[in-house]
């Protein structure tokens, strides 16, 4: 845990509203984002005004989310380092980063909500998770009512906006959206341009924030290809005693080299201090 | 890809604590099994005896090349024959106490093959065999092995002396055989002689009395061709001297008559004419002594024709000479044609006789050949009747081959083979060996990806992370719990084998 991280800690416990600096402006990327920037000059500090109830950490506990308090576990430091790792990828610019397991039951969903946790460690920075794996959700399952609209109603439903799908999870920083109801043909509501519309609109709505989307095992070879063409980054997440070699290669052979970040190996064991 | 050592002990430690649960079972269940294996594993005892196995007595220098001992190598396959041969084996279970029972004929095959099981027969060194026998009883292992041993030198001694006899009664009668044999080539050989005495005449000299014979033919033949030639000669010189003394001097004669009686005729017609009587005369003489000769030539040629000689020629003295000659030649004549046919006769019988000699000489070589092989494998046999004889006498005597225990069989104190401490040490050795090397064998071969850096070396792709798994506090909780039970398990049995190890002390167990 970095001394800054530690400083906001003790200032959140002590009730104090911390508002970051406001950065000067990067080298234009691009001129639609500099002048929608501009025009929508939402920061941090509204976000924070907008946050609901907090998560208790027995509640994150439960739902298997890291906490920035646990500094010494080595899952969060992991993860931390996964962050750090993403941060100097994209070179101080936000990023949708897709999060794909090799086989179902790898931790796919598991890898993504921390990885937006550790992002949402940093108080600079804001974290968005995505639930794309809209066969077999689990973000929902996060949520105390997890009956709020999610992807697949806002991508049917153009009455549905934008700000109704995204929902704060009780953690600073940390917004979700989740699969949605249950629709007959999910994969094909990928396709939607309207999908890579959300995209950059919330790339755009906060300059922070770092997408995560949990997208569907790469036995769904189709909609993690589309995903994988939506997303800046793709993490494919193997596990420990379950993920072949070979699975492994076909995996890293369909995705590519242009995108892939590299693999997560997940649920390494590891003998916990037991006092 | 191929693990480092250390990558090994790791990922063995980890897979460990991953998979506690089946090596705590594993343990467990290896133990128990070994405990109740070892509990129930009866106590063997082993009694064992040297034999000291001599051969090399006194005697054997002095017999030297002649009595054959037996080779150390076999020794022990030998005594392993003996042994578990029939007689002792049965001896063996009378003396051991196993027919007590009254066990029927295939009980009894299978406690003499127990027994043999039980048996090992050992060559120590060179002249010594060692003889253990193990049993649950110590008593009758004890028992057994001793008798095993006593019965072994019995049999032995016994066995050897049989074999000697048996040895010198085959040879025995092979040189009663070769005896035979060389009696009646000898008896053959003295036939063959007495039939043929002049067989004794040598081929040498055979030969240089056919070369006599022809160069005494040659001789002869020389000397009748010189006669014959001499008889030619005397024939014409008999005839030539008839023509040349008589006829020859009267024709000459005649002829120098005549001769005279011309040259008086031609002085004579210088005088007078032919009509002169003179000359008339001289002519008439003439013719007379012309027609004188042509008689005593055609009367010459008569005579040659004829051959006979007249009255004048015969009793010519050199005629004489020369027919007396003659008839010396031809008596000469007649001895050498007698004896030139004399001595063709010889060369034939000769040469007969040489025929004879050649075919007698191939039935001698034969005979003589026999003779020779007979007499030297009689001779050699006769060597080797006596050693057997040696032999036999020595085995009688116990000479040739002593047994002497080396080393007592003894009552065995001590339990031998697997005890119980070997199960408990094993049990616990292999109670975390076999779910150790079960993991590392599954490490190795399992195509499911357990270390990391593997995945990075194999496909070129980083590895971003190894998310280690995240205990939640109820997950600690319950591991908590587990790691209690699992140790009061394995404490449990490890409690249980010491338990049952230190009642085995006590022998309560």
């Amino acid at each position: 845990m970095s001394k800054i991280e530690k400083a906001l800690n003790r200032a959140r416990e002590g009730g104090l509203q911390v508002v970051p600096r406001a950065e000067a402006p990067q080298a234009p990327t691009g001129t639609s984002v500099v002048t929608y920037r501009s025009a929508h000059p939402e920061t941090i500090s509204r976000m924070a005004q907008s946050e609901s109830r907090m998560l208790a950490p027995s509640d994150l506990e439960q739902r298997g989310i890291i906490r920035a308090q646990q500094g010494e576990d080595p899952a969060v430091q992991v993860f931390r380092e996964l962050r750090t790792k993403i941060v100097q990828q994209s070179q101080g610019q936000n990023a949708i980063v897709l999060v794909t397991s090799v086989t179902r039951g790898c931790g796919g969903s598991f890898v993504s909500r921390n990885l937006a946790a550790a992002f949402a460690f940093d108080v600079g920075k804001t974290a968005l998770l995505i639930d794309c794996h809209l066969a077999n959700p689990s973000v929902h399952e996060l949520l105390r009512n997890a009956s709020v609209p999610g992807l697949a109603d806002y991508l049917e439903n153009p009455a549905i906006d934008i700000e109704k799908i995204i929902q704060p999870l009780g953690i600073a920083r940390y917004r979700l959206i989740t699969a949605g109801k249950r629709h007959e043909a999910p994969e094909e509501l990928l396709t939607s341009a309207k999908l890579r519309q959300l995209m950059e609109a919330v790339r755009r709505r906060y300059v922070e924030r770092f997408v995560i989307l949990d997208g569907p095992p790469m036995s769904k070879i189709a909609d993690t290809r589309v995903l994988a063409d939506l997303a800046d980054y793709v993490l494919v997440v193997a596990r420990y005693g379950q993920s072949t070699s070979t699975q492994i290669a076909n995996c890293v052979s369909a995705i590519g080299d242009k995108k892939l970040l590299g693999i997560v190996f997940n649920e390494e064991p590891r003998i916990p201090r037991i006092r | 890809m191929q693990l480092l050592p250390e990558q090994i002990a790791k990922a063995l430690v980890t897979e460990s604590f991953h998979s506690r649960r089946m090596v705590v079972t594993i343990f467990v269940i290896v133990n128990l099994v070994l405990l109740v294996a070892g509990l129930l594993w009866p106590k063997s005892y082993t009694a064992s005896t040297s034999i000291l196995v001599d051969e090399r007595t006194i005697i054997q220098p002095l017999m030297q090349g002649a009595a054959v001992a037996t080779d150390a190598l076999d020794r022990s396959k030998n005594a392993r024959e003996i042994i578990f041969g029939r007689k002792i084996m049965d001896t063996v279970l009378e003396y051991g106490g196993w027919l007590n029972a009254n066990p029927s004929v295939e009980e009894r095959e299978l406690l003499i093959e127990t027994i043999k099981k039980q048996t090992s027969i050992t060559p120590v060194g060179k002249n010594i065999l060692k003889i253990e026998y193990k049993d649950f009883d110590p008593e009758r292992a004890f028992r057994v092995t001793e008798k095993m041993a006593e019965l072994f030198m019995q049999e032995s001694i016994t066995a050897k002396a049989a074999e000697s006899r048996a040895a010198f009664a085959f040879i025995e009668q092979q040189t009663q055989e070769y005896q035979d044999k060389l009696t009646n080539t000898e008896k053959e050989l003295k036939e063959l002689r007495s039939s043929n005495l002049d067989a004794a005449v040598t081929e040498g000299q055979l030969t240089s009395k056919l070369n006599d014979i022809r160069s005494r033919i040659e001789t002869t033949t020389q000397e009748l061709r010189e006669a014959e030639v001499r008889e030619g000669s005397l024939e014409r010189q008999v005839s030539g001297e008839a023509e040349s003394t008589t006829d020859m001097f009267r024709e000459t004669q005649y002829q120098t008559r005549i001769g005279e009686l011309e040259s008086k005729l031609d002085t004579l017609r210088l005088s007078y004419l032919d009509t002169h009587p003179d000359i008339i005369q001289v002519k008439q003489q003439i013719q007379a002594l012309t027609d004188n000769l042509k008689a005593e030539r055609t009367r010459r040629e008569q005579a040659t024709r004829s051959g006979k000689a007249n009255e004048s020629v015969v009793n010519n003295p050199v005629y004489q000479q020369l027919r007396r000659e003659q008839s010396q030649n031809q008596s000469q004549i007649d001895a050498l044609a007698a004896r030139l046919a004399e001595l063709q006769r010889q060369l034939q019988a000769e040469v007969g006789r040489g025929k004879r000699i050649h075919s007698d000489d191939a039935r001698l070589a034969e005979l003589t050949r026999d003779y020779q092989i007979n007499r030297d494998i009689y001779q050699d046999l006769l060597r080797r009747r006596e050693n057997a004889r040696v032999s036999m006498n020595m085995d009688r005597e116990r000479q040739g081959l002593t047994f002497k225990i080396q080393e007592p069989a003894s009552l065995p104190l001590a339990p031998t083979g697997f005890r119980f401490w070997h199960f408990i040490a094993v049990g616990l050795v292999l109670g975390v060996l076999l779910p150790l090397g079960f993991l590392a064998a599954r490490l190795q071969f399992d195509p499911r990806v357990r270390v990391g850096s593997e995945i990075a070396a194999a496909h070129k792709v980083p590895i971003v992370a190894v998310v280690p798994h995240l205990w939640s506090p109820a997950e600690l909780k319950s591991l908590r719990t587990e790691l209690v039970f699992l140790s009061i398990v394995v404490l449990g049995t490890v409690g249980m084998t010491a338990t049952a190890s230190v009642l085995r002390l006590m022998k309560v167990l």
